[in-house]
């Protein structure tokens, strides 16, 4: 066992110093050629396995990075659509009350702006709950108007609140012109949600799709000349004495935000003071 | 022990090949083959040693473009010494092993100069040990102490475990 170990000192002794004294009388080159081509093949796959090695680490924490920083962007994503989703609605909301306070400075009659805070839009009542009440002096059957048209009327004044019955309620009925003829008749709601115009056929047989309706300012309860809405298509019932006009209506009430509330009784033609013209 | 030879000159040629840059400091790197070789002939014996301080010592000869040979028989001396002396000498102490470690590596680089001498390849000794073996033999020293650290630490690990499991 000692000889097989002084053996392996003295081979491992003897061929280095063979190799190195090879080298230092001038064999050097052809030795460290054979040299090579055993150890080359041994050290590029050394370097093989230690680059596939730091290769993978690195590829770890590349991916670690990266998806420590994605949820970081994830994050960051999320509260900046939160942010512009704010902004937007500032932007829109404030576009909406730059609209109401022109058509109030604008307009020759005492109003007062109010806010929507509620809405029934079941079938049988298709009202609005607007922010001013009792204490502001609201009067009943007031008219309350957008910057598009005619909204409905105050049906019940209550303490900080009032209910508007919207041109749509089955109940609805407003005194209406068309604009381009003159020819007068009422807008009802209907239980469909939308309005209608009644008109008497002797009168309206010059009606096209597309006039204008407009308040007719009869009854003292809406001023002449806010626009309710357009004729959609006319329903020609023959010799019957009432024809009906389909109408949109100028305001969209679902989305309703902002309201005027007039408040005075003056019975002043505000055609001109609105966007459209009537 | 053919596979334990085989994973010390990958494990070591890989390592030195690719940690010792990263490691450096001030321009020191340490001889991860040479610290691999001394703690496992430690444990594994002359043969082992000298087996493996040999084949790395050749492959570091071969990637450094020196005088082949010189590592090799450096290094095959030392792990084959180092072998000799773990079954004698108490050297299974970290307190040992770690100083045992700067020593070793301050004989080799003496050694390699000496090579270098007999050979006629010239280096300025004072040089070579101030600025290169020394701090070496150091670093080697504080890698050593770590590596024998873990190994402490992993036998204890094991032997709980073992213990848990009977």
């Amino acid at each position: 066992m000692k000889i097989r170990k002084v053996a392996l000192l003295a081979s491992l002794v003897a061929v280095c110093l063979l190799i190195l004294t090879l080298q230092t009388r001038g064999y050097g080159a052809p030795a460290r050629d054979a040299f090579a081509i055993v150890t080359t093949p041994i050290s590029a796959g050394l370097a093989r396995a230690s680059r596939a090695t730091f290769g993978l680490w690195a590829t770890y924490l590349d991916w670690k990075n990266v998806r420590a920083e994605n949820y970081r962007l994830r994050e960051e994503v999320q509260q900046l659509r939160v942010q512009s989703l704010r902004v937007t609605e500032t932007d829109e909301e404030n576009r909406r009350l730059r609209r109401l306070l022109a058509l109030q400075e604008r307009l020759p009659l005492t109003t007062l702006s109010g806010e929507i805070i509620a809405r029934e839009w079941g079938g049988w009542i298709r009202s609005l709950t607007v922010n001013r009440g009792r204490s502001d002096n609201v009067p009943r059957l007031s008219a309350v108007i957008s910057p598009n048209g005619l909204v409905g009327r105050i049906v019940d004044v209550r303490p900080g609140a009032s209910i508007v019955q919207v041109l749509t309620d089955p109940a609805s009925t407003v005194g209406a012109h068309v604009v381009r003829t003159r020819t007068p008749g009422i807008v009802e709601g209907d239980p469909r949600g939308t309005i209608r115009f009644k008109f008497m056929a002797r009168d309206g047989a010059s009606i096209r799709v597309g006039d204008a309706l407009v308040t007719a300012g009869q009854g003292g309860v809406f001023p002449r000349g806010i626009p309710i809405g357009i004729v959609r298509s006319i329903d020609d019932r023959g010799a019957a004495l009432f024809h009906y006009a389909e109408v949109t209506p100028a305001v969209d009430f679902a989305r309703v935000d902002e309201v005027l509330l007039v408040t005075d009784s003056s019975q002043r033609d505000v055609t001109a003071f609105f966007p459209s013209g009537g | 022990m053919k596979g334990l030879l085989a994973l010390t000159v990958v494990g070591g040629s890989v390592a030195h090949a690719t940690l010792t840059p990263l490691i450096s400091v001030a321009g020191v790197t340490p001889d991860l083959p040479l610290i691999m070789v001394i703690l496992l002939a430690l444990r594994r014996g002359p043969e082992f040693g000298c087996a493996a301080g040999f084949v790395t010592g050749l492959l570091q000869d071969a990637a450094g473009g020196g005088l082949i040979g010189v590592q090799a028989l450096t290094k095959g001396l030392i792990g084959f010494g180092i072998g000799v002396a773990g079954g004698r000498l108490r050297v299974s102490q970290p307190l040992v092993q770690v100083p045992g470690l700067v020593v070793l590596t301050l004989a080799e680089g003496i050694a390699r100069f000496a090579l270098l001498q007999i050979f006629r390849f010239p280096a300025p000794f004072g040089e070579l040990m101030a600025y290169v073996v020394l701090p070496q033999a150091l670093f080697n020293g504080f890698i050593g102490a770590a590596v024998v650290l873990s190994l402490a630490w992993a036998q204890t690990f094991r032997g709980r475990f073992e213990g848990e499991q009977s």
